[in-house]
């Protein structure tokens, strides 16, 4: 942490006017609602809703979104946690969220090793791949949930 | 009607009445304004949400020193390079709520004979 303060970022964020980490803040609220914004719509469509809407007519659109905005939040955040790195010491909301973030990268991983995964856009998926991959949509969603509940709570810590 | 009239005049005299300090920072720090003396071993930073410094009492502690946001701290004439590393301050604030956390939400802050209140609104609370 005491690195990451005082790194070339952690200056950035420090050296630039009393409205830059504002800025900086605003980008990842941004980031955050354009990558759960996305993925909520995936995540439901996987547990069953709107069935009747082709699978890989949403989840095209919405993997996009969802990738640009995980870059959005992921730079401001690094951004934000170098300003004052060593005040977060010992946050326990700090410690949930990065590895909620972790586990719903490695489920987003796993979902596109699936064959489900791999085969939603050739032919129409068995009952099994449907539950499997409604599985991992609501794991998605836990993950994320858990990610932005705890990192909207640092700040009251 | 009459019983939705009699719920707005009363949330808004609740409003009115709520204390003065409504920021969410406030909340966890004691009601109480005192002052302290200490050197500063972390200078002033404008940055994140608030804008914070590091002092050390004469007992040892170093208490984190959390001031306005940025434009207001800024604003009320404290800029990064105004206090050196090693000056000596006096801070008029709020501790926290948990004695065990040394921090403390300020209103006032002495240097060299100036006074810096970034919150001019409490001003009045600084004896």
């Amino acid at each position: 942490m005491g690195w990451l303060e005082g790194s070339a970022l952690g200056h950035l964020m420090r050296d630039n006017g009393v409205w830059f980490y504002g800025i900086v803040n605003l980008t990842h609220i941004l980031g955050v609602a354009t990558l759960f914004g996305a993925v909520v719509i995936l995540d439901l469509r996987l547990l069953g809703m709107w069935a009747d809407v082709p699978l890989a007519g949403i989840s095209r659109p919405t993997q996009r979104m969802a990738a640009a905005g995980f870059c959005v939040a992921a730079v401001s955040g690094a951004g934000l946690l170098a300003t004052k790195a060593t005040e977060y010491i010992g946050n326990p909301f700090l410690y949930i969220k990065i590895p909620a973030i972790g586990l719903a990268l490695l489920n987003v991983a796993l979902v596109h090793f699936t064959p489900a995964w791999r085969a939603h856009r050739r032919r129409e998926l068995s009952p099994y791949e449907k539950r499997q991959l409604a599985a991992m949509g609501g794991t998605s969603l836990l993950f994320w949930l858990t990610s932005i509940g705890a990192g909207r709570m640092i700040g009251y810590w | 009607m009459r019983l939705s009239l009699f719920l707005l005049s009363g949330s808004i005299a609740l409003a009115s009445a709520a204390p003065v300090f409504a920021h969410h920072g406030w909340g966890g720090n004691v009601d109480e304004v005192t002052a302290m003396t200490g050197m500063v071993t972390e200078g002033v930073k404008l940055a994140g949400p608030h804008g914070t410094m590091r002092i050390k009492t004469t007992d040892g502690k170093v208490w984190d020193i959390t001031l306005a946001p940025p434009f207001r701290t800024s604003s009320a004439g404290l800029k990064q390079d105004t206090i050196p590393l090693g000056a000596m301050v006096t801070v008029h604030g709020q501790r926290n709520r948990d004695p065990n956390r040394y921090e403390m939400k300020t209103i006032q802050v002495e240097y060299a004979g100036r006074h810096y209140t970034v919150y001019p609104e409490f001003a009045d609370k600084v004896r």
